[in-house]
């Protein structure tokens, strides 16, 4: 489906957890077509808000033919506007874009992470995955930094996902990092592996630093950028990645991506 | 009678005036399931130098007050590619729309090569020259910055091509009709007036500019005003020439109003730029704006209206 542009209504908004709402609205015709990966831009009514240009946001979940979830974190201007959004208030709704992730890893095991609010994605991957019920097993690891900022995923995620849940200091789950869970999962299963993550820069390239290419065969990163257009005009967005040897090429995050392959991503 | 939008200027007749700006529409083929170009007066194509570019490092871009910052650094598929792969797809979609191709070069000697290369081309209807890109070995400068290179490079071009010229000014100048009047004595058929001004933004919590290369190109909004004080001053000094050209105006346009400022200062054509990020329709919406505008002034042709502003 191409792209379009809506003015749609906030039919609900309600707090996670420290700093973080689901935002929820209807739009059928993308809610039919989105796949884990795909986000949209979100923008205000001109005149409504002091922000100016339109902010991506991945696509978190489709709860019904046309109602669709959006779950966020306040950083700045953009995100602090959204969560004073009420019920019934307009928004531009610019979507779906990007690629998605490969839903076809194969037979095996995949491992999904998702670093703080790069979760959204991570869950429709794994309500995707375990919907197609060709892996012999799932693993998703969530780390938060406190378990304040925790989001509750049970009763979002199917009951085979097997969740793992980490904090930096310990409060909720196990304490440290998800690589360090990611490691411990690694160590237990031998097979091919598919390996889907999305979360901070600095998450993502440790874990393209612990996972060995031979075990590893699908690693893919959804990646962020500061972005204008959403759909590969401004040429604002770029992600520095190899491909094929050593020569580095800007990809679009909003086109190319923003999933992409996580060994070929330059991380620093 | 009806409402006439139409515009003949540059030796060329325009369906309407408002036309997209060059690096905010592409190509014209992301959008067009959305907007299609063949809408609008015309289409100004992402800038084009000889080899292809993979521009700067991210970030590239930042939302400011009312407005954005960019610095791409050219990123483009180089002259031969769009020659081949983008300007025929252009050309078979532009219905009554008018193809403009911005061209730069690094050099004097580059500008001239991919300015006669796509001036020979079929499918252009006119090229708009971007003298806001940095001279090489001028130690950066901008080439719209003095008044010797606005001459090379447009006569340079205009030697070897017979299109409509026309020469995209950067406002970042002491005395911009000085460089307005030198491109025209060059020979250049029309101006554009403005491209993106220099600004910066600072990340206090990283001590650093958010975006890599430090500066960035101001645009949206935030430059509007900048941007009709241009062509008023502009068109007024083109007012005192023997044979004055028309102006495009270009800065913050984002709505029907913000258009007709820069009509009323002197602009007879109008580019829509940032404001196609916040809405794929935006041109077309100015467009309608306008249009609703003259019919409620009682307005017979838009091109009454140009340079109304100025004291009579
Ligand atoms: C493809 C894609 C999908 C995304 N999906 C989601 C999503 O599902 N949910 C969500 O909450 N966000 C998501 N984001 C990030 C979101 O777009 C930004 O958080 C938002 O643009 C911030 O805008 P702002 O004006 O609130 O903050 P800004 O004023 O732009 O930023 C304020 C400060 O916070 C920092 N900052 C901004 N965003 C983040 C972040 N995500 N992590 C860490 N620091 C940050 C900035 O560097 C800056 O220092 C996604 C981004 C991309 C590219
Ligand atoms: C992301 C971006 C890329 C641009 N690329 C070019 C370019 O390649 N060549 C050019 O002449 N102008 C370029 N411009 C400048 C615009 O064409 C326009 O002159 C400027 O943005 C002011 O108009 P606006 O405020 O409506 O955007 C670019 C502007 C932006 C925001
Ligand atoms: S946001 Fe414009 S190219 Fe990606």
């Amino acid at each position: 489906m191409k792209p379009v542009f809506k003015w749609v209504r906030v039919l609900q908004i309600s707090g996670l957890a420290e700093r973080t709402y689901i935002l929820r609205f209807e739009e059928p015709e993308s809610a039919a077509v989105i796949q884990p990966g795909q986000f949209c831009m979100i923008s205000p009514l001109p005149g409504s808000s002091n922000v100016f240009l339109p902010r991506p946001f991945s696509y978190y979940r489709v709860i019904s033919r046309s109602v669709i979830e959006i779950l966020f974190r306040t950083f700045g201007r953009a995100t602090r506007w959204m969560a004073n959004l009420a019920p019934g208030d307009e928004i531009g709704v610019f979507g779906p874009l990007g690629n998605t992730f490969n839903l076809a890893p194969g037979p095996g095991n995949a491992i999904l992470v998702g670093g703080g609010i790069g979760i959204p994605p991570i869950v429709m991957l794994a309500e995707r995955l375990s919907a197609l019920g060709r892996l012999k097993r799932l693993d998703l690891v969530y780390g938060e930094s406190t378990a304040s900022r925790v989001i509750y995923l049970a009763p979002v995620l199917p009951a085979s996902v097997r969740c793992h849940l980490t904090t930096e200091d310990g409060s909720a789950g196990q304490r440290g990092l998800v690589t360090a869970a990611v490691e411990s999962i690694l160590k237990e299963c031998r097979d091919p592996l598919a390996v889907y993550t999305c979360g901070p820069k600095s998450m993502m390239g440790a874990l393209s630093r612990i996972l060995d290419p031979e075990q590893v065969t699908l690693f893919e990163t959804s990646c962020e950028e500061n972005m204008a257009c959403g759909m590969g005009i401004c040429q604002g967005c770029v992600i520095p990645v190899r491909t094929g040897g050593d020569s580095v090429r800007y990809l679009r995050c909003c086109a190319e991506g923003p999933v992409f392959n996580g060994f070929e991503v330059q991380w620093a | 009678m009806g409402l006439d939008l139409t515009v003949n200027c540059l030796g060329l007749p325009f369906q309407n005036p408002v036309l997209v700006a060059s690096g905010t529409f592409g190509y014209g083929d992301e959008y067009y399931e959305v907007m299609p170009f063949s809408e609008l007066g015309g289409l100004v194509t992402k800038t084009i130098t000889a080899a292809r570019r993979e521009g700067n490092p991210p970030p590239r871009i930042v939302e400011t007050d009312s407005g954005m910052l960019n610095s791409i650094g050219l990123a483009n598929v180089g002259l031969r590619a769009f020659l081949e792969e983008k300007l025929p797809w252009i050309a078979a979609h532009a219905g009554q729309a008018r193809v403009v191709v911005n061209v730069a070069g690094f050099s004097v000697e580059e500008f001239i090569e991919v300015g006669t290369a796509v001036g020979g081309a079929k499918g252009v209807d006119a090229l708009e020259v971007n003298l806001g890109c940095p001279n090489v070995r001028a130690g950066y400068i901008h080439f719209g910055a003095d008044e010797l290179s606005v001459r090379q490079v447009v006569a340079g071009i205009l030697k070897n091509v017979r299109l409509p010229l026309i020469a995209k000014l950067s406002p970042n100048v002491t005395d911009i009709g000085a460089l307005a009047e030198a491109a025209v004595d060059a020979g250049a058929d029309g101006l554009s007036l403005i491209n993106t001004l220099p600004g910066m933004k600072i990340d206090p919590l990283k001590r650093r500019p958010v975006i890599s290369m430090g500066f960035g190109g101001l645009s949206g909004p935030a430059i509007r005003p900048v941007g009709v004080a241009c062509v008023y001053k502009v068109y007024q000094q083109m007012q005192r020439m023997e044979a004055p050209v028309p102006i495009v105006g270009i800065g913050g346009i984002a709505s029907g109003r913000d258009a007709l400022e820069y009509i009323l200062a002197g602009a007879s054509l109008v580019q829509v730029g940032t404001a196609n990020f916040l809405h794929p329709r935006a041109a077309a919406n100015v467009l309608q704006e306008i249009a609703a505008f003259c019919e409620s002034e009682g307005v017979a042709k838009i091109t009454d209206l140009v340079g109304l502003a100025h004291e009579r």
